[in-house]
């Protein structure tokens, strides 16, 4: 192995460190925060649902703002419309052009403008219960909607099955209106301030409850803790879903009811963790250094143990707010949610799944919302905890 | 072993003791009293509730004349359906509420536990996308929005299914995919990162370092450690597979339990939520209670009873 | 010397992370020869056991052996398939791990690990398998060898399952015995009875062993020849009296003088290494140890030194071999290294 290759001399004077050599083949290091910043913007689907919570957080709050509609305001006459329809144009003899379309469910001609506004509904002649049909006059042209067989179909006097002019977006009520004739658009938002507040509220109240109850237990520690996690085992056996329910049937329906409800049943998981938390940061040598250098007990707390456990805290309450939504809208949908006219998703949803057969559209908006908040908060979750401790990764 | 047991089912007591007393205390803390007769009760309820909880007594004797009965597994009469004892209304809809409950956890093993395990090995390739798609989509979706959507498309639309009612089996095929999606889902994840998390483990390398087949590696050393917390939350998962019941049977127009005690919310029938809300609990504690013994039975290193 | 039992030839492994291509091992080479003991010495990252973990192909699956061969009686053991590599590990090369907390399947018995190694390597039945088994305890002398059989691995203590990590290891009597650290783990009075125990087995059954560690006190104690590695490649190697007595690389010094003796009565300061092991995802082009060596040179800084043996290096001495470029022939004399020592000399 010898290197016949000449080396010049220069190569064997020392090393000159002053260059930085040694500094360069160390990695950038970067500061824990910022190292969980960047494994979380590294995870698509996190950014996407950070982008979608901040979204959908906004137009909760203003979106009711901007719509011409309320959430209770009711229009019996435009009730049921749906999203998207396809138009038929009627000219009569003068010229006059109707565009309109036809409620399948329901057999009402609504009349729409051009640029897709509904204008009214048609009135038409005496229903004919018996051959199932019914006349509409547009000037001096007469349709007859003839439901005797379905789908129903619109016929002229010549007998020529009218043909529909393409689809149209309802620019009114851009995602219809339900039974009562209400904006689906605007209670949806108005449904997304609710069971967002909902979520945040009793998490938050969880969240406080947890910190507190788990904190104590944890720094006390010996007898009390022993005690209190007992009592924590006890509630954990306990099917808290039951214990929501009757809280609700105690309480009456309502907004604040169900935060009550909610917030104080589901802060054991929270409290289990914190104390968890605190058990193995106090064995950590920084806590016994500020203790020996004579830190108070509040101190402690504050500054050394809760910003260390911070990362799971975190991961636990992004983790508690799906689950506060889904409470929520569970229990909406059995009947103890907030109370009508209000709206949350829950109560859209059963609202939604009373006029199922006729109207399933209706179905789709509120359980795409719930759904796709469930996602982002679930995603968000998952890359939050990815990003905290990489350790965890599955 | 037989002391844990017994600790355990002691446990047991002391939670169902508080939970009759949260309950009892809870259901009297409604504005108006549940027994209070202005609520217009017919003569003949009021009658036996007075026979039964002794409507004059202070509450503390009302409460202690409501223990007495519990104990001889008695819940009293129904507030609202005159001569309809709640141990009635539980017999009557106890059947279909454990037929379709456990349909679902068969369900929960047999579809979570293989969802779990396919993904887990084909790590990062299409089959574990694929699972997690939908895993991830299960644990989204509330289960009355798939019961609902289930509904509509196979039941309305297809015709496959009946909409409602339990005559033959394909009756309960919808009500069984509804109530166990969520669980199906949540276990097909646990297992997976579990069983990611054994195979990582030095004891799996052990293994193939003593040149077992890859197929012994998996069943014997992998398998059975990362089914461990799979199991734990067996217990929890049949608690809410029950309580999920509540929407499932409404939906589906079941006749279970769930149903009955969503209609005692609605009619405010204050004897049957309580009397089934005290039955709910005792199931799922007796299941927790089994399950936990399962537990026991899988993992040795809990046998000596030092964990709780 | 004999012919090599097991001879490695410029392997390379290399794990993929999101940083990139981590090379952990980098061209690396040595010899295992029947009946020795081979010291395989490094900090952690050093690559000692990756390698280890590179010829029995057991890496986890973000890893890739990417070039070398590894010569086990004369088959390429990276050129046999899966199903033949099963019927070799466990049963002609058997590894102990470093941990035996974590090396043992808690879920099942002590007595079910072993019996079933035996029983996937051997044409034996059960019951034999278990006599055998429990001739193992009696071997590695854990009391009571039946009834411990039937035990969970929590009901040892640490000591205790290494020595059934032994058991298991010898149950098909191995030619090739490799140990990760296997005394890491362990308390300092049970570490040497760990590793006499494993002296005494190897002398009796011949066999031979690479033993992977960090604690040179180990190497000293019972191995027979060293491979010092450092950043992925082997620095300097050679047996263990010339490594101790005149280690030729300034790695290896380091290394020594970082260790406490407790003969050495001239209250000499420990020295540590400065500075920190390499990247290896970007690894230095020259010497991995130039920018924490007392020596380096800007031709170290540049160029990779080949490994010199005495044939062009008169201060290495037989079959040693030193990675370094001060015993290039045209290197400036550093006494202790390519140079005489000034106590050596005298």
């Amino acid at each position: 192995m010898s290197d016949d290759t000449n080396i010049p001399p220069v190569m064997w004077e020392k090393l000159d460190r002053t260059a930085g050599a040694a500094e360069v083949i160390t990695a950038p290091s970067l500061t824990y925060w910022q190292d969980v910043r960047r494994r979380l913007w590294a995870n698509k689907p996190a950014v996407v649902s950070i982008a979608f919570i901040i979204l959908l957080i906004l137009s909760a709050i203003f979106g009711p703002m901007l719509s011409p509609f309320s959430y209770y305001e009711q229009n019996l006459k435009l009730a049921n419309i749906p999203p998207v329809f396809e138009t038929y144009r009627v000219t009569d003899s003068t010229g006059a052009e109707t565009r309109f379309f036809l409620n399948a469910s329901n057999f009402n001609l609504y009349e729409v403008d051009n640029s897709g506004h509904i204008v009214g509904i048609i009135r038409g002649e005496r229903k004919d219960m018996l051959k199932k049909s019914q006349a509409f006059q547009f000037g001096d042209k007469i349709v007859v909607l003839d439901y005797s067989s379905l789908p129903a179909r619109l016929v002229a006097p010549d007998g020529a099955v009218l043909q529909p002019e393409g689809w149209q977006w309802n620019m009114t009520y851009l995602f219809g209106t339900d039974q009562l004739g209400r904006d689906v658009l605007v209670r949806q938002l108005y449904g997304a301030r609710i069971s967002l507040t909902v979520a945040f509220v009793a998490t938050l109240v969880n969240f406080f409850i947890g910190i507190f109850y788990g904190g104590i237990a944890g720094y006390i520690g010996g007898k009390t803790d022993a005690v209190m996690m007992r009592i924590v085992e006890i509630i954990s056996t306990i099917p808290l879903t039951l214990y929501v329910i009757l809280l609700m049937v105690v309480l009456d329906s309502g907004l604040i009811s169900i935060v009550v409800a909610i917030g104080s049943v589901f802060w054991v998981d929270m409290a289990r963790m914190v104390r968890g938390q605190i058990l193995m940061l106090k064995q950590q040598d920084y806590v016994a250094a500020a203790r020996t250098m004579g830190a108070g007990t509040g101190r402690i707390l504050t500054k050394h143990l809760l910003p260390n456990s911070i990362g799971p805290i975190l991961v636990t309450l992004t983790m508690l707010i799906p689950s506060a939504i889904f409470i929520e809208s569970f229990m909406s949908f059995i009947g103890l949610g907030v109370t009508p006219p209000m709206a949350s998703w829950g109560t859209l949803t059963s609202e939604a799944v009373e006029t199922l057969r006729a109207y399933p559209h209706q179905l789709f908006f509120p359980a795409a919302a719930i759904s796709l908040t469930m996602f982002a908060f679930n995603f968000l979750g998952d890359g939050l905890r990815d990003a905290l401790d990489p350790r965890m990764r599955k | 072993m037989p002391l844990y047991v017994l600790q355990r089912l002691g446990l047991m007591l002391v939670t169902l003791f508080a939970i009759v007393t949260l309950t009892f205390f809870l259901m009297h803390a409604v504005p108006g009293g549940p027994f209070v007769s202005e609520r217009m009760l017919a003569p003949e309820i009021e009658a036996a509730l007075n026979a039964k909880f002794g409507l004059s007594d202070p509450i503390w004797v009302q409460y202690l004349n409501y223990l007495r009965s519990i104990m001889m597994f008695d819940l009293g009469p129904s507030f609202k359906y005159p001569g309809v004892s709640v141990n009635q209304m539980i017999a009557d809809g106890l059947p279909v509420t454990l037929r379709t409950g456990l349909l679902a956890v068969i369900c929960v093993i047999a579809l979570g536990v293989p969802m779990g395990i396919v993904a887990a090995l084909n790590r990062n390739k299409w089959p574990d996308t694929a699972v997690m798609m939908v895993a991830t989509m299960g644990v989204a979706i509330p289960s009355y929005v798939i019961a609902t959507v289930l509904l509509y498309v196979f039941a309305l639309r297809l015709g496959w299914v009946p909409t409602f009612g339990l005559d033959d089996w394909r009756g309960y095929i919808l009500p069984v995919l509804a109530l166990s999606g969520f669980w199906v889902s949540f276990v097909a994840r646990l297992s997976r990162s579990s069983l990611l998390e054994t195979l990582d483990q030095d004891y799996m390398t052990t293994a193939r370092a003593k040149g077992l087949k890859p197929g012994q590696v998996l069943f014997k050393h992998g398998l059975r450690n990362s089914l461990i917390p799979v199991v734990t939350v067996l217990g929890p998962v049949t608690a809410n597979l029950l309580t999920g019941s509540f929407v499932i049977e409404q939906i589906f127009a079941l006749p279970g339990i769930g149903r009955h005690f969503v209609l005692s919310i609605t009619n405010r029938d204050y004897t049957a939520i309580m009397g089934i809300t005290i039955f709910y609990a005792a199931l799922l504690m007796v299941m927790i209670l089994i399950v936990d013994l399962l537990y026991l039975w899988l993992d040795p290193r809990i046998k000596l009873g030092k964990q709780a | 010397m004999s012919v090599p039992m097991l001879s490695v030839r410029d392997l390379r492994t290399s794990f993929f992370s999101q940083r990139g291509e981590v090379q952990a091992v980098r061209g690396v080479s040595f010899d295992v020869h029947p009946g020795e003991i081979l010291g395989i010495v490094g900090e952690s990252g050093s690559g000692k056991s990756i390698t280890c973990m590179s010829i029995l192909r057991l890496l986890k699956s973000s890893g890739r052996i990417m070039g070398g061969e590894a010569l086990f009686d004369g088959r390429d053991l990276f050129g046999l398939d899966e199903d033949a590599m099963r019927d070799l590990r466990g049963n002609d090369i058997a590894v102990i791990f470093q941990d035996p907390m974590t090396s043992l399947n808690p879920t099942l018995t002590v007595g079910e690990q072993v019996i079933e190694t035996i029983l996937r390597h051997r044409k034996v039945s059960r019951a034999e398998a278990r006599a055998r088994a429990i001739e193992l305890f009696e071997l590695v002398r854990i009391p009571s060898a039946a009834k411990r059989l039937k035990s969970y691995p929590h009901e040892f203590s640490g000591g205790m399952r290494q020595r059934v990590m032994i058991a298991m290891a010898l149950s098909c009597d191995p030619k090739l015995l490799i140990a990760d650290e296997p005394t890491t783990a362990l308390d300092v009075t049970i570490q040497r009875q760990i590793l006499l125990l494993l002296k005494e087995l190897q002398s009796r059954l011949g066999m031979a062993v690479i033993l992977i560690t960090h604690d040179l006190g180990v190497i000293a104690e019972v191995t027979d020849r060293i491979v010092v590695m450092y950043g992925g490649m082997v620095m300097e190697q050679g047996s263990v009296r010339d490594l101790f007595a005149h280690p030729r690389h300034p790695y290896t010094q380091g290394l020594l003088s970082s260790v406490p003796d407790l003969r050495d009565d001239t209250h000499r300061r420990l020295t540590p290494i400065p500075g920190s092991p390499p990247d290896m995802v970007h690894p230095p082009a020259g010497c991995p140890f130039a920018p924490r060596c007392i020596h380096a040179m800007n031709q170290c800084a540049q160029a990779m030194p080949p490994l010199f043996t005495t044939a062009t290096a008169p201060a290495l001495a037989a079959g040693q071999g030193a990675r370094c470029w001060l015993h290039h022939a045209e290197a400036p004399a550093v006494p202790g290294v390519n140079a005489p020592a000034l106590e050596e000399a005298v």
